[in-house]
């Protein structure tokens, strides 16, 4: 069964519902500014505790047991690891997951991360350019030095 | 590996988009301690397809949980608990070369049926996450409500801060789940926890030290089984276990995971399962405070045959509750110290 729950999970695609819903935005602390956090409804989460099969306790070692915490109007999912979990890092997780969701485009986490993105690969290319040039500033000095030593008695 | 074999191989991988060659998985195979042979590593691959290749790639060698592992595996790579806790756009983008070379290593070690907690060198044990080596016996998630158990009972009996000074004493620690868990969250108290393997004792040493909680926890190498014990140890509060519990005739039918990775000490409870158990109760009969209690994860058939035990050969102790696990399994026993 836990399986099967597994299968659907995976399978989920985007809803396209997302200019239907317009959710009361709040700051909250992100990365190191604050985001806009979408509110989370407790109405609309659904907690499922997934079990694995067989015997159970010591018996048993499954990877399937853990918490499914499901937001009901969009479908989007976070499970944990263990079968009681942090309650307020999960939610954190969806709050997230959502704000990516109705944001879409113009989501600020996303943006936040293509600019830490983007600016490692400026941060490269100057170094590398950096490398280019004093090797090429060695080089010259090398030809100088040689064409200096050519001219030696 | 047969041609066979080879063939089923060839038709899974043409079967993704941006396929992976045949020619290529001839010369890049590697192989594993099972003669199970990984999936070519050359090609770039995104972490989407590299999850449904190797669940794949699981399910055809009888690995349990394919889809699952591959999940766990792959989202630890990308730095996250599970795969939902990465971003969709993220899953489609090709692996880098370490993520990739990472992904097939850990991957062809759960080939070997290694349990994916060891595979990743960590899991989660309610709020906390603890590195796990082997053969140091992995948490079970019954043990997580066992610890809500004595947290609820702690609470009922001493209160919502559960009262000044509280010492415990924790046998069988393994890699440390409960009584971290309990030190997570009840700030006074001070545990003594014991195993009789000194893999179990580091690693519970390492795990404390990693959650900065190292200075109210002291880990003794001690098999109550054997040792002349804790004359050192002061009395405690309360005592709880999850001892080994499995009857020896049940061992042989475990999983290979367990079977091939676990330390079957910390699972074999001897003919009738109590062995330590017994042991725990004579212990708990000496050290406990007047009134303290006993909290042992057991196996749905112990209760009833525990209860016996005390009331005909431990005066000393009372049998107070069976409480059922998540499945409804008898699972946990709480006693008490008569006054």
């Amino acid at each position: 069964m836990s399986s099967l729950l597994l299968r659907i999970l995976y399978g989920f695609s985007p809803p396209l519902h997302r200019q239907l819903f317009k959710w009361p935005f709040v700051l909250a602390a992100g990365k190191k500014d604050l985001i806009d956090l979408p509110v989370l409804n407790e109405e609309d989460l659904e907690e499922q505790f997934v079990r694995g099969s067989g015997p159970g306790g010591q018996a048993t070692n499954k990877t399937s047991n853990c918490v499914v915490l499901k937001h009901t109007p969009t479908g989007i999912v976070v499970k944990t690891r263990s079968v009681t979990h942090n309650r307020k890092l999960a939610r954190d997780i969806l709050r997230e997951k959502l704000e990516v969701e109705y944001k879409g485009e113009e989501s600020e986490l996303l943006r936040r991360q293509n600019e830490s993105i983007q600016r490692k690969q400026v941060k490269r290319r100057k170094v590398n350019e950096n490398i280019e040039k004093k090797r090429r500033f060695k080089e010259t000095l090398n030809a100088e030095d040689f064409g200096f030593k050519s001219q030696e008695p | 590996m047969t041609s066979k074999t080879m063939w089923l191989l060839g038709r899974l991988m043409h079967r993704h988009r941006g396929g992976l060659k045949l020619s290529s998985f001839v010369r890049s195979a590697s192989c594993t301690a099972e003669g199970a042979v990984a999936p070519p590593v050359d090609s770039s691959v995104t972490a989407e397809q590299a999850v449904r290749l190797w669940a794949q790639h699981f399910t055809l060698h009888g690995i349990s949980e394919p889809l699952l592992s591959s999940q766990y595996i792959i989202a630890h790579v990308l730095g996250r608990k599970t795969l939902d806790g990465v971003d969709r756009r993220r899953l489609k983008d090709p692996l880098t070369d370490t993520e990739r070379v990472s992904v097939w290593k850990l991957c062809t070690k759960r080939l070997t049926s290694m349990p994916v907690q060891y595979v990743i060198q960590e899991w989660d044990f309610r709020d906390l996450t603890l590195k796990m080596k082997p053969p140091v016996f992995i948490p079970r998630p019954e043990t997580e409500e066992l610890v809500g158990l004595v947290l609820e009972d702690l609470r009922l009996i001493r209160g919502e801060s559960y009262g000044t000074d509280l010492r415990c004493l924790e046998v069988g620690c393994g890699s440390g789940a409960i009584s971290l868990s309990l030190l997570h969250s009840i700030p006074q108290l001070r545990v003594l926890a014991l195993d009789q393997s000194q893999a179990a004792v580091c690693l519970t040493r390492e795990n404390a030290n990693r959650l900065g909680l190292q200075d109210k926890l002291e880990v003794q190498h001690l098999d109550v089984m054997g040792d002349a014990l804790l004359s050192k140890c002061g009395p405690v509060h309360f005592l709880v276990s999850n001892p080994p519990y499995l009857l020896t005739q049940e061992m042989q039918s475990l999983q290979t995971e367990i079977l091939r990775f676990e330390d079957h000490a910390a699972l074999d409870g001897g003919l009738d399962g109590l062995s330590v158990i017994r042991s725990i109760l004579v212990l708990a009969s000496k050290l406990l405070k007047e009134r303290g209690r006993v909290y042992l994860e057991v196996a749905p058939c112990h209760p009833p045959v525990i209860r016996q035990m005390i009331e005909e050969t431990m005066p000393g102790l009372l049998y107070l509750e069976t409480r059922c696990d998540l499945t409804n399994r008898p699972r946990f026993c709480i006693l008490q110290r008569r006054a």
